[in-house]
Protein backbone atom coordinates (compact mmCIF):
# COMPACT_ATOMS: atom_id res chain seq x y z
CA UNK A 1 0.00 0.00 0.00
CA UNK A 2 1.44 3.62 -0.84
CA UNK A 3 1.12 6.55 0.09
CA UNK A 4 -0.44 10.10 -1.42
CA UNK A 5 1.72 12.93 -2.22
CA UNK A 6 -0.83 14.82 0.33
CA UNK A 7 -0.52 12.36 3.20
CA UNK A 8 3.44 13.01 2.72
CA UNK A 9 2.92 16.69 2.93
CA UNK A 10 0.74 16.92 5.10
CA UNK A 11 2.51 14.50 7.64
CA UNK A 12 5.96 17.07 6.71
CA UNK A 13 3.88 20.28 7.81
CA UNK A 14 3.24 18.31 11.01
CA UNK A 15 6.63 17.07 11.82
CA UNK A 16 7.84 19.25 14.93
CA UNK A 17 11.53 19.93 13.06
CA UNK A 18 9.67 22.05 10.60
CA UNK A 19 7.17 23.40 13.06
CA UNK A 20 9.94 24.63 15.51
CA UNK A 21 11.95 27.96 14.63
CA UNK A 22 15.57 27.46 14.33
CA UNK A 23 17.55 30.03 15.96
CA UNK A 24 19.60 32.41 14.28
CA UNK A 25 22.83 31.88 16.07
CA UNK A 26 22.14 28.11 14.49
CA UNK A 27 22.22 29.51 11.28
CA UNK A 28 25.07 29.80 8.94
CA UNK A 29 26.11 33.39 7.43
CA UNK A 30 24.77 32.43 4.37
CA UNK A 31 21.03 31.38 5.97
CA UNK A 32 21.18 34.06 7.65
CA UNK A 33 21.61 36.08 4.07
CA UNK A 34 18.62 33.93 3.09
CA UNK A 35 16.42 35.26 5.64
CA UNK A 36 16.74 39.18 5.54
CA UNK A 37 14.38 38.24 2.59
CA UNK A 38 11.50 37.48 5.34
CA UNK A 39 10.13 38.36 8.20
CA UNK A 40 13.03 37.07 10.22
CA UNK A 41 15.16 39.96 8.89
CA UNK A 42 15.73 41.67 12.41
CA UNK A 43 16.97 38.67 14.26
CA UNK A 44 19.25 37.70 10.77
CA UNK A 45 20.83 41.21 10.46
CA UNK A 46 21.32 41.00 14.56
CA UNK A 47 23.24 37.39 14.35
CA UNK A 48 25.07 38.99 11.74
CA UNK A 49 26.12 41.94 13.45
CA UNK A 50 27.10 40.28 16.31
CA UNK A 51 29.19 38.06 14.34
CA UNK A 52 31.35 40.44 12.45
CA UNK A 53 30.42 44.07 13.95
CA UNK A 54 33.79 43.98 15.60
CA UNK A 55 36.26 42.83 12.14
CA UNK A 56 34.27 45.88 10.59
CA UNK A 57 34.48 48.02 13.34
CA UNK A 58 38.31 47.37 13.68
CA UNK A 59 39.38 47.25 10.12
CA UNK A 60 37.49 50.41 9.98
CA UNK A 61 39.62 52.16 12.47
CA UNK A 62 42.82 50.96 10.30
CA UNK A 63 41.68 52.42 7.65
CA UNK A 64 39.75 56.01 8.61
CA UNK A 65 41.08 56.20 11.94
CA UNK A 66 38.42 58.54 13.36
CA UNK A 67 36.31 57.06 15.54
CA UNK A 68 33.23 58.82 14.07
CA UNK A 69 34.11 58.26 10.75
CA UNK A 70 34.30 54.47 11.44
CA UNK A 71 30.90 54.60 13.42
CA UNK A 72 29.59 55.59 9.77
CA UNK A 73 31.29 53.03 8.53
CA UNK A 74 29.58 50.69 10.10
CA UNK A 75 26.01 51.32 9.92
CA UNK A 76 26.86 52.16 6.85
CA UNK A 77 27.84 48.85 5.87
CA UNK A 78 25.31 46.70 7.44
CA UNK A 79 22.71 48.62 6.18
CA UNK A 80 23.93 47.87 2.38
CA UNK A 81 24.30 44.36 3.71
CA UNK A 82 20.29 44.28 4.25
CA UNK A 83 19.79 46.46 0.82
CA UNK A 84 22.12 44.79 -1.35
CA UNK A 85 21.76 41.06 0.09
CA UNK A 86 20.01 40.27 -3.12
CA UNK A 87 23.58 40.71 -4.87
CA UNK A 88 25.64 37.88 -2.63
CA UNK A 89 25.89 34.77 -4.53
CA UNK A 90 26.92 32.06 -1.92
CA UNK A 91 28.46 29.82 -4.66
CA UNK A 92 31.03 32.65 -5.82
CA UNK A 93 32.18 33.89 -2.41
CA UNK A 94 31.89 32.95 1.27
CA UNK A 95 29.71 36.09 3.32
CA UNK A 96 32.95 36.93 5.01
CA UNK A 97 34.70 37.78 1.32
CA UNK A 98 31.40 39.46 0.20
CA UNK A 99 31.44 41.45 3.55
CA UNK A 100 34.47 42.17 3.20
CA UNK A 101 34.31 43.71 -0.16
CA UNK A 102 31.35 45.81 1.08
CA UNK A 103 33.24 47.10 4.27
CA UNK A 104 35.91 48.42 1.29
CA UNK A 105 33.56 49.99 -0.95
CA UNK A 106 31.94 51.93 1.98
CA UNK A 107 35.34 52.62 3.28
CA UNK A 108 36.26 54.23 0.20
CA UNK A 109 33.52 56.06 -0.12
CA UNK A 110 33.75 57.56 3.34
CA UNK A 111 37.31 58.59 2.68
CA UNK A 112 36.66 60.46 -0.07
CA UNK A 113 33.71 61.80 1.28
CA UNK A 114 35.97 63.01 4.13
CA UNK A 115 38.77 64.15 1.73
CA UNK A 116 36.45 66.24 0.02
CA UNK A 117 35.36 67.78 3.56
CA UNK A 118 39.25 68.32 3.86
CA UNK A 119 39.68 70.06 0.36
CA UNK A 120 36.94 73.04 1.47
CA UNK A 121 38.96 74.48 4.19
CA UNK A 122 39.63 77.86 2.71
CA UNK A 123 43.46 78.46 3.90
CA UNK A 124 44.37 74.65 2.43
CA UNK A 125 46.42 73.70 5.62
CA UNK A 126 44.71 70.38 5.92
CA UNK A 127 44.28 68.27 9.02
CA UNK A 128 45.31 65.13 7.78
CA UNK A 129 46.61 63.19 10.63
CA UNK A 130 50.13 62.52 8.31
CA UNK A 131 50.09 58.84 9.60
CA UNK A 132 50.67 57.74 6.08
CA UNK A 133 53.22 57.18 3.21
CA UNK A 134 51.80 60.06 1.73
CA UNK A 135 52.06 58.75 -2.34
CA UNK A 136 49.13 55.91 -1.11
CA UNK A 137 46.32 56.25 -2.76
CA UNK A 138 42.94 55.55 -1.06
CA UNK A 139 42.27 52.20 -3.33
CA UNK A 140 46.27 51.58 -1.85
CA UNK A 141 45.45 51.85 1.71
CA UNK A 142 42.16 50.32 1.51
CA UNK A 143 43.52 47.26 0.14
CA UNK A 144 46.54 46.60 2.79
CA UNK A 145 43.40 46.05 5.08
CA UNK A 146 42.73 42.78 3.42
CA UNK A 147 45.01 40.88 5.35
CA UNK A 148 43.66 42.66 8.24
CA UNK A 149 40.36 41.56 7.64
CA UNK A 150 41.50 38.15 7.48
CA UNK A 151 43.47 37.96 10.85
CA UNK A 152 40.63 39.47 12.30
CA UNK A 153 38.40 36.46 11.24
CA UNK A 154 40.62 34.10 12.04
CA UNK A 155 41.03 35.76 15.40
CA UNK A 156 37.23 35.79 15.96
CA UNK A 157 37.02 31.72 14.87
CA UNK A 158 39.06 30.75 18.13
CA UNK A 159 37.78 30.07 21.57
CA UNK A 160 38.41 32.33 24.27
CA UNK A 161 40.94 30.52 25.79
CA UNK A 162 43.05 29.99 22.53
CA UNK A 163 42.43 33.47 22.07
CA UNK A 164 43.78 34.29 25.16
CA UNK A 165 47.05 32.75 25.00
CA UNK A 166 48.06 34.58 21.77
CA UNK A 167 46.67 37.96 22.92
CA UNK A 168 49.02 37.62 26.28
CA UNK A 169 52.10 35.85 24.36
CA UNK A 170 51.87 37.80 20.84
CA UNK A 171 49.98 41.08 22.27
CA UNK A 172 51.58 40.87 25.62
CA UNK A 173 54.87 39.81 25.07
CA UNK A 174 54.56 37.50 27.72
CA UNK A 175 56.93 33.84 28.07
CA UNK A 176 54.74 30.71 28.17
CA UNK A 177 55.71 29.95 31.51
CA UNK A 178 54.24 33.77 32.41
CA UNK A 179 51.34 32.94 30.28
CA UNK A 180 50.56 29.66 33.19
CA UNK A 181 51.72 31.93 35.96
CA UNK A 182 49.22 34.28 35.24
CA UNK A 183 46.53 32.38 34.36
CA UNK A 184 47.03 29.38 36.46
CA UNK A 185 46.88 26.77 33.50
CA UNK A 186 49.67 24.50 33.26
CA UNK A 187 52.58 25.00 31.45
CA UNK A 188 52.15 22.08 29.26
CA UNK A 189 48.09 22.98 28.24
CA UNK A 190 49.45 26.89 28.00
CA UNK A 191 52.11 24.99 24.90
CA UNK A 192 49.44 23.20 23.36
CA UNK A 193 47.00 26.07 23.15
CA UNK A 194 49.41 28.11 21.51
CA UNK A 195 50.23 25.09 19.40
CA UNK A 196 46.41 24.66 18.32
CA UNK A 197 45.57 27.95 17.82
CA UNK A 198 48.44 29.30 15.36
CA UNK A 199 47.42 26.11 13.66
CA UNK A 200 43.93 27.37 13.66
CA UNK A 201 45.36 30.38 12.40
CA UNK A 202 47.41 29.27 9.73
CA UNK A 203 44.22 26.99 8.35
CA UNK A 204 41.80 30.16 8.25
CA UNK A 205 44.61 32.50 6.49
CA UNK A 206 44.43 29.93 3.37
CA UNK A 207 41.01 29.45 3.68
CA UNK A 208 40.48 33.35 3.56
CA UNK A 209 43.13 33.48 0.79
CA UNK A 210 41.63 30.98 -1.40
CA UNK A 211 38.34 32.56 -0.81
CA UNK A 212 40.20 36.00 -2.27
CA UNK A 213 40.78 34.57 -5.65
CA UNK A 214 36.68 33.82 -5.98
CA UNK A 215 36.16 37.67 -4.98
CA UNK A 216 37.81 38.32 -7.96
CA UNK B 1 65.31 15.52 20.62
CA UNK B 2 62.71 13.71 18.12
CA UNK B 3 60.71 15.84 15.74
CA UNK B 4 56.98 15.12 17.97
CA UNK B 5 58.75 16.50 21.31
CA UNK B 6 60.21 19.78 19.40
CA UNK B 7 56.57 20.61 17.22
CA UNK B 8 54.58 21.41 20.73
CA UNK B 9 56.97 24.03 21.47
CA UNK B 10 57.30 25.83 17.64
CA UNK B 11 54.30 27.93 17.59
CA UNK B 12 55.96 29.52 21.17
CA UNK B 13 59.43 29.18 19.65
CA UNK B 14 57.91 31.71 17.03
CA UNK B 15 56.24 34.11 19.57
CA UNK B 16 59.98 33.74 21.30
CA UNK B 17 58.06 32.25 24.37
CA UNK B 18 60.40 30.02 25.16
CA UNK B 19 62.66 29.90 28.12
CA UNK B 20 66.34 29.96 26.77
CA UNK B 21 67.44 26.45 27.09
CA UNK B 22 64.20 25.14 25.51
CA UNK B 23 64.78 27.28 22.67
CA UNK B 24 68.37 26.53 21.99
CA UNK B 25 66.87 23.14 21.97
CA UNK B 26 64.84 24.09 19.43
CA UNK B 27 67.03 25.88 17.38
CA UNK B 28 69.89 22.69 17.73
CA UNK B 29 67.08 20.22 16.38
CA UNK B 30 66.07 23.14 13.04
CA UNK B 31 69.49 22.57 12.05
CA UNK B 32 69.14 19.36 11.15
CA UNK B 33 65.68 18.84 10.18
CA UNK B 34 64.76 20.41 7.33
CA UNK B 35 61.01 19.24 8.33
CA UNK B 36 60.45 21.25 10.94
CA UNK B 37 62.74 23.70 9.58
CA UNK B 38 59.82 24.39 6.93
CA UNK B 39 57.10 24.26 9.49
CA UNK B 40 58.97 26.88 11.44
CA UNK B 41 58.48 29.14 8.24
CA UNK B 42 54.95 28.56 7.76
CA UNK B 43 54.48 29.29 11.72
CA UNK B 44 56.75 32.72 10.56
CA UNK B 45 54.21 33.76 8.14
CA UNK B 46 51.85 33.35 11.13
CA UNK B 47 53.26 35.67 12.90
CA UNK B 48 53.80 38.18 10.43
CA UNK B 49 50.41 37.83 9.70
CA UNK B 50 49.70 38.90 13.43
CA UNK B 51 51.19 42.47 12.71
CA UNK B 52 47.84 43.31 10.34
CA UNK B 53 45.57 42.63 13.43
CA UNK B 54 43.24 45.90 13.63
CA UNK B 55 42.79 47.49 16.67
CA UNK B 56 41.10 45.64 19.53
CA UNK B 57 37.89 47.33 19.77
CA UNK B 58 34.18 46.90 20.66
CA UNK B 59 31.87 49.49 18.15
CA UNK B 60 29.50 51.59 20.94
CA UNK B 61 26.69 49.37 21.73
CA UNK B 62 23.86 52.11 20.60
CA UNK B 63 25.21 51.56 16.53
CA UNK B 64 23.21 48.08 16.69
CA UNK B 65 20.17 49.59 18.13
CA UNK B 66 20.57 52.38 15.15
CA UNK B 67 20.71 49.63 12.69
CA UNK B 68 18.50 48.02 13.79
CA UNK B 69 15.92 50.83 14.06
CA UNK B 70 16.54 52.08 10.64
CA UNK B 71 15.79 48.74 9.22
CA UNK B 72 12.41 48.60 11.12
CA UNK B 73 11.72 51.83 9.61
CA UNK B 74 12.72 51.44 6.47
CA UNK B 75 11.34 47.23 6.16
CA UNK B 76 7.91 48.87 5.14
CA UNK B 77 9.45 47.91 1.70
CA UNK B 78 10.84 44.83 0.58
CA UNK B 79 14.73 45.54 0.78
CA UNK B 80 16.23 44.46 -2.18
CA UNK B 81 14.07 46.85 -4.69
CA UNK B 82 16.16 49.26 -3.19
CA UNK B 83 18.70 50.49 -6.06
CA UNK B 84 22.06 50.22 -5.09
CA UNK B 85 25.49 52.30 -5.58
CA UNK B 86 27.65 48.75 -5.36
CA UNK B 87 30.01 47.75 -8.12
CA UNK B 88 28.73 46.44 -11.71
CA UNK B 89 30.33 43.38 -10.44
CA UNK B 90 28.31 42.90 -7.23
CA UNK B 91 24.96 43.36 -8.91
CA UNK B 92 26.06 40.63 -11.43
CA UNK B 93 25.79 38.38 -8.54
CA UNK B 94 21.78 38.35 -8.01
CA UNK B 95 21.14 34.57 -9.90
CA UNK B 96 20.30 32.36 -6.98
CA UNK B 97 19.00 34.93 -4.21
CA UNK B 98 16.73 36.29 -6.94
CA UNK B 99 15.60 33.19 -8.08
CA UNK B 100 14.85 31.77 -4.40
CA UNK B 101 12.90 34.86 -3.80
CA UNK B 102 10.67 34.55 -6.94
CA UNK B 103 9.87 31.46 -6.20
CA UNK B 104 9.27 32.33 -2.63
CA UNK B 105 6.92 35.29 -3.80
CA UNK B 106 5.03 32.71 -6.14
CA UNK B 107 4.52 30.31 -3.11
CA UNK B 108 2.62 32.77 -0.87
CA UNK B 109 0.59 33.09 -4.06
CA UNK B 110 1.31 37.05 -3.98
CA UNK B 111 -0.16 37.98 -8.10
CA UNK B 112 2.59 40.31 -9.08
CA UNK B 113 0.81 42.21 -12.67
CA UNK B 114 4.59 41.94 -14.11
CA UNK B 115 8.22 42.50 -12.36
CA UNK B 116 8.49 45.81 -14.50
CA UNK B 117 5.65 47.44 -12.79
CA UNK B 118 6.02 46.40 -9.35
CA UNK B 119 9.28 47.66 -9.55
CA UNK B 120 8.04 51.10 -10.64
CA UNK B 121 5.56 50.73 -7.67
CA UNK B 122 8.24 50.20 -5.70
CA UNK B 123 10.27 52.95 -6.47
CA UNK B 124 7.89 54.96 -6.49
CA UNK B 125 6.50 54.24 -2.93
CA UNK B 126 10.44 54.30 -2.19
CA UNK B 127 10.47 57.63 -3.49
CA UNK B 128 7.63 58.89 -1.31
CA UNK B 129 8.98 57.20 1.66
CA UNK B 130 11.95 58.12 1.96
CA UNK B 131 11.57 61.00 0.97
CA UNK B 132 9.12 62.32 3.84
CA UNK B 133 11.76 60.42 6.06
CA UNK B 134 14.66 61.90 5.53
CA UNK B 135 13.60 65.51 3.47
CA UNK B 136 10.79 67.09 5.59
CA UNK B 137 11.82 68.73 8.33
CA UNK B 138 10.13 67.43 11.68
CA UNK B 139 6.89 68.99 12.79
CA UNK B 140 8.10 69.49 16.20
CA UNK B 141 11.68 69.76 18.01
CA UNK B 142 11.16 68.42 21.72
CA UNK B 143 13.69 69.17 23.71
CA UNK B 144 14.40 66.94 27.07
CA UNK B 145 15.25 68.14 30.02
CA UNK B 146 16.33 66.32 33.58
CA UNK B 147 13.35 66.35 36.05
CA UNK B 148 14.52 68.65 39.02
CA UNK B 149 15.34 65.87 41.03
CA UNK B 150 17.60 64.48 38.49
CA UNK B 151 19.13 68.10 37.25
CA UNK B 152 20.08 68.68 41.01
CA UNK B 153 22.04 65.47 40.64
CA UNK B 154 23.06 65.09 37.59
CA UNK B 155 24.91 67.47 34.99
CA UNK B 156 24.61 68.66 31.12
CA UNK B 157 22.32 65.74 30.42
CA UNK B 158 19.80 66.65 27.42
CA UNK B 159 18.09 65.43 24.70
CA UNK B 160 16.04 66.28 21.50
CA UNK B 161 13.48 64.18 20.41
CA UNK B 162 11.87 65.06 16.46
CA UNK B 163 8.39 63.80 15.49
CA UNK B 164 8.37 62.69 11.87
CA UNK B 165 4.74 61.92 10.58
CA UNK B 166 4.01 58.90 8.42
CA UNK B 167 2.17 58.21 5.50
CA UNK B 168 0.49 55.55 7.70
CA UNK B 169 -0.34 58.23 10.32
CA UNK B 170 2.02 57.17 13.01
CA UNK B 171 4.62 59.53 14.33
CA UNK B 172 7.97 58.59 14.27
CA UNK B 173 10.46 60.10 16.96
CA UNK B 174 14.00 60.51 16.24
CA UNK B 175 15.71 60.64 19.49
CA UNK B 176 18.95 62.41 20.13
CA UNK B 177 20.63 61.75 23.80
CA UNK B 178 23.59 63.65 24.71
CA UNK B 179 25.49 61.96 27.78
CA UNK B 180 22.69 60.21 28.90
CA UNK B 181 23.46 57.37 31.37
CA UNK B 182 23.58 53.80 30.67
CA UNK B 183 20.28 51.92 32.61
CA UNK B 184 21.24 50.34 35.32
CA UNK B 185 21.79 46.81 35.25
CA UNK B 186 17.99 44.65 34.29
CA UNK B 187 17.07 48.05 33.21
CA UNK B 188 16.26 49.89 30.65
CA UNK B 189 14.77 53.12 28.90
CA UNK B 190 10.97 53.58 27.84
CA UNK B 191 9.89 56.28 25.78
CA UNK B 192 5.94 57.77 26.83
CA UNK B 193 3.68 59.90 25.27
CA UNK B 194 1.45 61.69 28.18
CA UNK B 195 -1.60 63.02 28.13
CA UNK B 196 -3.46 63.49 32.02
CA UNK B 197 -2.80 59.92 33.51
CA UNK B 198 -3.05 58.05 30.31
CA UNK B 199 0.48 57.26 28.66
CA UNK B 200 1.34 55.71 25.29
CA UNK B 201 5.05 54.04 25.03
CA UNK B 202 7.44 54.86 21.81
CA UNK B 203 9.25 52.28 22.47
CA UNK B 204 12.55 50.93 24.82
CA UNK B 205 16.00 51.33 24.14
CA UNK B 206 19.41 51.64 25.85
CA UNK B 207 21.93 54.20 25.28
CA UNK B 208 25.89 54.26 25.55
CA UNK B 209 26.50 56.90 28.17
CA UNK B 210 29.23 59.23 27.38
CA UNK B 211 28.78 60.51 23.54
CA UNK B 212 25.54 60.59 21.15
CA UNK B 213 22.95 58.25 21.44
CA UNK B 214 20.11 58.56 18.21
CA UNK B 215 17.39 55.99 18.07
CA UNK B 216 14.02 55.73 16.01
CA UNK B 217 11.02 55.15 18.07
CA UNK B 218 7.29 55.33 16.52
CA UNK B 219 3.93 56.03 18.26
CA UNK B 220 0.51 55.59 16.76
CA UNK B 221 -1.82 58.22 15.35
CA UNK B 222 -3.68 58.63 18.72
CA UNK B 223 -0.73 59.77 19.96
CA UNK B 224 -1.14 63.14 18.24
CA UNK B 225 -2.78 65.02 21.14
CA UNK B 226 -0.58 63.78 24.02
CA UNK B 227 1.71 66.74 24.46
CA UNK B 228 4.41 65.70 27.29
CA UNK B 229 6.90 63.27 26.63
CA UNK B 230 8.45 60.69 29.44
CA UNK B 231 11.80 59.14 29.57
CA UNK B 232 11.66 56.26 32.11
CA UNK B 233 13.85 53.74 33.80
CA UNK B 234 12.15 50.50 33.51
CA UNK B 235 13.28 47.00 35.43
CA UNK B 236 13.27 43.81 34.26
CA UNK B 237 11.38 42.02 36.83
CA UNK B 238 8.26 39.77 37.66
CA UNK B 239 6.13 43.47 37.70
CA UNK B 240 4.10 44.08 34.67
CA UNK B 241 3.35 47.78 35.75
CA UNK B 242 5.37 50.43 34.22
CA UNK B 243 8.28 52.40 36.75
CA UNK B 244 7.81 56.21 37.56
CA UNK B 245 11.20 56.61 37.79
CA UNK B 246 11.21 59.42 35.42
CA UNK B 247 14.99 60.47 33.91
CA UNK B 248 13.55 63.38 31.01
CA UNK B 249 10.82 64.93 30.68
CA UNK B 250 9.75 67.91 27.34
CA UNK B 251 6.35 69.08 26.34
CA UNK B 252 5.33 69.29 22.63
CA UNK B 253 4.88 73.35 22.12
Amino acid sequence: MGFATSDILDNRQKSPRRMMPQRADELSDEQLMARLAGPEVEAAISELYDRYSRTVYGVGLKILGERSSVEELVQDVFLKVWRSSHTFDPSRSSFSTWLYRVTRSCALDLYRKRASRVRQVPDGDLHIAASRDPSDGPQEIVDESWLSWRVSRALQVLDAPHREVIALAYFGGLSQREISERTGVPLGTVKTRTASAFKSLRGELAIQDTSREAMR
Amino acid sequence: MRCAEIQPNLAAFVLGGLEPEEAAEVRSHLASCPSCHDEVRELQKVNRALEATPPHADPPSYLKNEILSRVRAEGLSPPNKEQTDESSSLEEQTGSFRTSRFNRLKELRIILPSAAAAAVVAMVALGVFFGFLREEPPVATIQLMPTPEEAARLDGYWGVAEIHPQPSGNQQVELKLNNFEEPKPNSYYEMWFVSGHRRISAGSFTSVGEGETRVLLNVPPDARNYRTLLITEEHIDNNPASSQEVALKGELP
